[in-house]
């Protein structure tokens, strides 16, 4: 196939009208066939079979940390979520403030909390 | 002989036999879909070893999440979900690196490697080609790929892709106009 007319099959071939499989077909014979290496099985399978139980031993290892990541922030979430109710139970209202503990603090009496003076 | 029964075997006796640990049984799957891999991994990121690469972890991944598979999808559209996945990630993290490491584009890394066997004509075929889709935008990519290599039909790549059919269909429509501009200049 000549290159203009192979640049016209492209074009043709993301017509939503056209059929993906017939051109498919063509742009492969026209040369476009792209396979791996001789021995890319082998390889595949070297890897999966030999590596055995390092590799099990990664994934489960990645398959826990997620399990953990999640429980972790599950448990952040829920614990926020007990701090602002029972901020609100306290003092009737949820402000930035009273989140960060400062509710009902006056400008002099956190000075004194963080100088001491 | 062996090989030649496991030939006959479907995929979801493939699957079970694989998931028994029939080494046998997992090199079938390899064998029939390993074309199909190339075809996706090779369109999307260019005929170089780093394709191979991909191509390997497609399947090691595979291996490693067979037990995930429940037969709803056919085998080859799970594979081809994880093909997509591995070689989007493998975009992603090549801009990355090219942005912090470098100033040249990252379509230098590609190299063309087809068999020497080849006649001249097949060879600057699958450069163009190749050019061609290195050259779009990945988001239209994929989508070119598996329409123009795979020969997945649009309502097929939607659901590959997850995405809703009048994005494909849209996302087709602007590639096909950026493909056109990309074939003038080649």
């Amino acid at each position: 196939m000549k290159i203009p007319e192979l640049k016209d099959l492209i074009i043709r071939s993301l017509d939503k009208e056209s059929d993906p499989e017939k051109t498919s077909a063509r742009i492969e014979e026209a040369g476009v066939i792209w396979k791996f290496s001789e021995g890319f099985q082998d390889k595949v399978l070297e890897t999966i079979f030999s590596a055995g139980d390092s590799v099990v031993r990664k994934i489960e290892f990645v398959r826990n940390l997620n399990s953990v990541f999640y429980r972790i922030a599950i448990t952040g979430v829920a614990a926020i979520v007990l701090l602002m109710i029972s901020i609100f139970v306290i003092q009737g209202s949820l402000s930035f403030d009273s989140f960060l503990g400062l509710g009902d603090s006056y400008d002099e009496s956190i000075v004194y909390l963080l100088t001491g003076n | 002989m062996i090989r030649e029964s496991y030939r006959q075997k479907s995929e979801n006796e493939l699957v079970k036999a694989s998931l028994d640990g029939d080494k046998q049984a997992f090199s079938e799957i390899v064998s029939r879909y390993q074309n199909m891999v190339a075809r996706t991994v090779k369109g999307m990121l260019g005929d170089s070893v780093f394709s191979e690469d991909i191509g390997q972890d497609v399947f090691i991944k595979l291996y490693y999440s067979l037990s995930d598979f429940r037969g709803e999808a056919k085998l080859s559209t799970y594979i081809q979900k994880i093909a997509i996945n591995l070689t989007l990630n493998e975009i992603k993290r090549r801009k990355r690196f090219f942005s912090t490491f470098s100033q040249k584009g990252n379509n230098e890394m590609y190299e063309f490697e087809v068999a020497d066997n080849e006649t001249e004509g097949k060879k600057e075929a699958a450069e163009l080609v190749s050019k061609a889709l290195m050259s779009l935008n990945p988001k239209f990519r994929v989508i070119v790929a598996m329409r123009m290599l795979q020969g997945y039909s649009t309502k097929e790549t939607a659901e590959m892709l997850d995405l809703p059919l009048g994005t494909v269909l849209s996302r087709l429509s602007r590639a096909q106009e950026q493909m056109k501009n990309i074939l003038r200049k080649l």
